[in-house]
């Protein structure tokens, strides 16, 4: 086990590292004029020469990159071109945004679809027909959309939620609650109904099994056969199934914490890159990678927890 | 236990997100929104630096307002008053400004404000680099005279300088903290608020509390003022339409949600519109060196079925590119250049082209509407448009560069110096290709050193570019700022997207 864990992490850091360095390089060969874009459109040629040298643009991309990458290594990340202010505080403080959401969303996503997954499997008939039409549906409409139709209704019309985000350092709980309920849901409904679907297959695979075919002639009750035998040997697909939910989301929540306005890490992430604010990109890239290295890694564990035939192969 | 595994990752990761949520919400534990007044607007932009020295003008300006006092104070109207300096006087051949100054005004660090404070911001603001660096360009040195006096001496007459001290260039900040680190993100001013950093995210909200020393609490209207940063424009809507923001900026597709919801609208010009044909001299587009072309160009548009089509009729149809507002102004200029594409192709022919020609064009994003119309117009007269993608970070940088020969732009319509330096004098970051002659050279020196007149003269200017259609403008752009009249009153600033933060004030 030990050892598998430690593979994973080389090669979670040697992804870190391909895609830091291309990050950086595209950055750099976008083409963006950073100092024209910070001065505006009155600075002088020699204002953006002073301003270039300032940020150290006018050296080699190797030296700029070395140079960021051994402060990185030790924990620095810069400081934000655009709002001066450090990188590690800017993502820290939206860091809590983006994960309480996802967490949320993953929770529920989680929760309901195998309620329904089981349901769907066991009882089959017009659930299962809802489930089927539902995930083709629910993968159809992408999460932002239902975020707009969810604003316009019951932010909007109804009242009953703030239309953009009024969460805030010192905000209260209520606060966080109210501004994160729609965007939890847009993301829940997208991802429900498809996770469903793999779990109700997952089932029915196993309820065709041999195995379930044994326990049931031995006269194990049904609810153990299900919940102790069945539901083990299905969950790790419903677990990738989640694992690549939560890396989609991830890109999900870019559009949905613009159209809710929430200080999160994707709206962090659309401002820095539209400005090319390098560091301020590098600080999010870098982050978003850890988080989906760790996502993998526990679902891997979570596998190989439950079934232990992963852990050998 | 049957489930323990998926039970107890399940508690682990709720949790960990209680862990989350708990921490950052009580982190700051100030509380929220028991102040009796707040005023919450919805802003377009963050802002880079809070050295007062980086400061920004247009939609950045109200942020710096709520930290830091100017020199002097521009009204809603235009007219300049007191703030921090109480009289000011030109010497005879407008080279030196005498400023005097309050002796009463402390910085919320505790330095005070006097002669050498002043020095050391003027001192700062032109050397620290910032956006608005050339609002100091012509201030060659700063003499402290007195405690309370300053000579702001000049290297030439500048018709603009009193202005811009009523803008980024007259902000005044603590002169221990200006230059510093520090003062990047936490502010140091005498202005009527102070930045509460616990209460603030950068790039999405900025919480100002009121300062309880302020000189002038006339200006100080609120006990706390929270700036949003809505880049996105439907969340400004839903903000101000459910009540999250009192005041914003708008636009015409989104504004109708607004309109229904009976929001107090004002809507007043603010830039222009339409075509630069920055290529005079024809070095790129060799055709643009004949006056009837460009004057064909002119022709060519219907403005006010574009105005109608691409801005719901939100503005109002020029041919000049100074504003309403401004002395440069001339009414009859507005349409100088009527919709007439027979005259346009006539024109053409005259100038050798009776088949027309091509004329290579970019084309930000997100101005496909109004770009397909004026193609379509263009080609009717005979001038194939070729377009090709350009991205805003790109673009301006590009324009400046001289790398097109003609582009679109939304230009601001400021004082009449202010505009010839933005893009008619030599110098000006939209006359790429440096175009002049001794006619608008004369006309742009006796602006420069026409002192009080200066506005007046520059009269001379905008008919010589009319004439001479260096540009093709559309319509003067209705900017439209949404208010919920219930809560908060709003008076326009002239020439400004967005008012001052002097101009809001809570309903009684």
């Amino acid at each position: 086990m030990l050892t598998f864990i430690i593979k994973r992490i080389v090669s979670g850091i040697t992804v870190l590292i391909a895609i830091s360095c291309a990050t950086f390089f595209l950055l750099y060969y976008s083409g963006s004029n950073i100092a024209r874009n910070i001065l505006g459109e009155y600075a002088t040629p020699d204002q953006i020469v002073a301003k270039e040298h300032e940020l150290g643009l006018d050296r080699p991309i190797i030296v700029q990159f070395g140079e960021w990458a051994t402060r990185a290594v030790s924990g620095n990340l810069g400081i934000s071109w655009f709002t001066s202010q450090g990188v590690a505080e800017s993502l820290l403080t939206r860091l809590p945004v983006t994960l309480t959401l996802l967490i949320v969303a993953i929770i529920c996503i989680a929760t309901f679809a195998t309620v329904i997954g089981i349901a769907a499997a066991v009882k089959r008939g017009w659930i299962d027909r809802v489930v089927q039409v539902g995930a083709v549906l629910g993968e159809a409409i992408p999460s932002f959309v239902l975020g707009i139709i969810f604003v316009t209704i019951f932010a909007i019309n109804l009242g009953w939620f703030p239309a953009t985000s009024s969460i805030q350092p010192g905000s209260t709980g209520s606060a966080w609650v109210l501004s994160l309920a729609l965007p939890a849901i847009a993301l829940v409904v997208n991802g429900l109904t498809s996770t469903a679907q793999q779990i109700r297959s997952a089932v029915i695979a196993q309820l065709e099994k041999d195995y379930v075919r044994t326990l049931r002639s031995r006269g194990i009750p049904e609810t153990i056969v299900l919940f102790k035998h069945v539901l083990r040997s299905a969950a790790p697909a419903g677990l990738t199934v989640l694992s690549l939910h939560f890396i989609g989301m991830l890109g999900g929540v870019v559009i949905i914490e613009q159209i809710f306005a929430l200080p999160g890490m994707g709206a962090l992430a659309v401002q820095s890159t539209v400005l090319g604010d390098t560091p301020l990109v590098m600080g999010v890239v870098i982050y978003t990678v850890i988080i989906v290295i760790i996502v993998n890694l526990l679902v891997d564990l979570a596998n190989g927890w439950l079934n232990p035939k992963v852990r050998v192969s | 236990m049957k489930f323990r595994p998926l039970v107890v990752s399940a508690a682990v990761v709720a949790a960990a997100s209680l862990a989350l949520t708990g921490c950052s919400g009580s982190a700051a534990g100030s509380g929220s929104g028991s102040a009796p007044t707040t005023l919450t607007l919805g802003v377009l932009q963050n802002i880079n630096s809070f050295d007062p020295a980086q400061a920004h003008l247009g939609h950045q300006m109200q942020i710096y307002q709520a930290a830091y006092d100017t020199l002097i104070l521009r009204e809603s109207d235009g007219t300049l008053s007191p703030m921090l300096a109480t009289e000011w006087k030109y010497n005879d051949d407008n080279t030196v400004l005498t400023v005097d100054l309050r002796d009463d005004v402390t910085f919320t660090d505790g330095a005070t404000f006097d002669a050498k404070a002043a020095k050391a911001n003027l001192d700062h603001f032109t050397e620290a680099n910032g956006p608005d660096a050339n609002q100091g360009q012509s201030i060659e040195s700063v003499d402290v005279v007195d405690d309370d006096t300053i000579d702001i001496n000049l290297s030439e007459p500048d018709p603009a300088m009193l202005y811009y001290l009523s803008q980024a260039a007259g902000f005044m900040g603590s002169p221990d903290a200006i230059g510093t680190d520090g003062v990047k993100t936490d502010p140091v001013g005498s202005g009527p608020y102070v930045l509460d950093k616990e209460a603030s995210v950068n790039g999405s909200q900025f919480t100002f509390t009121k300062n309880d020393d302020y000189w002038n609490p006339d200006l100080q209207k609120y006990d706390k003022v929270v700036f949003k940063v809505l880049t996105d424009v439907t969340a400004r809507v839903n903000a101000v339409v459910s009540g999250q923001v009192d005041a914003t900026l708008l636009d015409p597709k989104t504004s109708k949600q607004a309109d229904k919801k009976g929001l107090k609208k004002t809507s007043y010009p603010v830039d222009w519109q339409g075509f630069l044909l920055f290529d005079r001299g024809g070095e790129i587009a060799p055709q643009l060196k004949d006056v009837r072309v460009r004057k064909a160009i002119n022709y060519a548009f219907d403005r006010q079925t574009m105005l109608d089509e691409a801005l719901l009729g939100e503005g109002e149809i020029t041919s000049q590119v100074f504003g309403k507002t401004t002395d440069a102004y001339i009414p009859e200029l507005d349409d100088a250049y009527t919709y007439d594409p027979e005259k346009a192709k006539d024109l053409l022919a005259e100038a050798g082209y009776p088949d027309g020609f091509t004329l290579k064009m970019p084309m930000p994003d997100g101005t496909e509407t109004f770009m397909a119309m004026a193609k379509q117009q263009l080609a009717d007269v005979g001038i194939t448009v070729e377009y090709s993608s350009a991205t805003f970070a790109d673009y301006v940088p590009n324009i400046i560069q001289g790398k097109y020969s003609v582009a679109w732009f939304s230009i601001f319509q400021g004082e009449p110096w202010v505009a010839i330096r933005q893009m008619i004098s030599t110098d000006a970051a939209y006359n790429p290709f440096k175009t002049t002659d001794d006619e608008i050279a004369g006309y742009i020196d006796a602006v420069h050193f026409g002192g009080y007149k200066s506005g007046e003269l520059a009269k001379k200017v905008n008919q010589y570019v009319v004439d001479n259609a260096w540009f093709a403008p559309w319509y003067r752009v209705n900017q439209l700022y949404y208010s919920d009249d219930s809560k908060v009153t709003v008076e326009p600033q002239i020439q400004q997207a967005v008012p001052n933060l002097y101009n809001y004030a809570p309903v009684s």
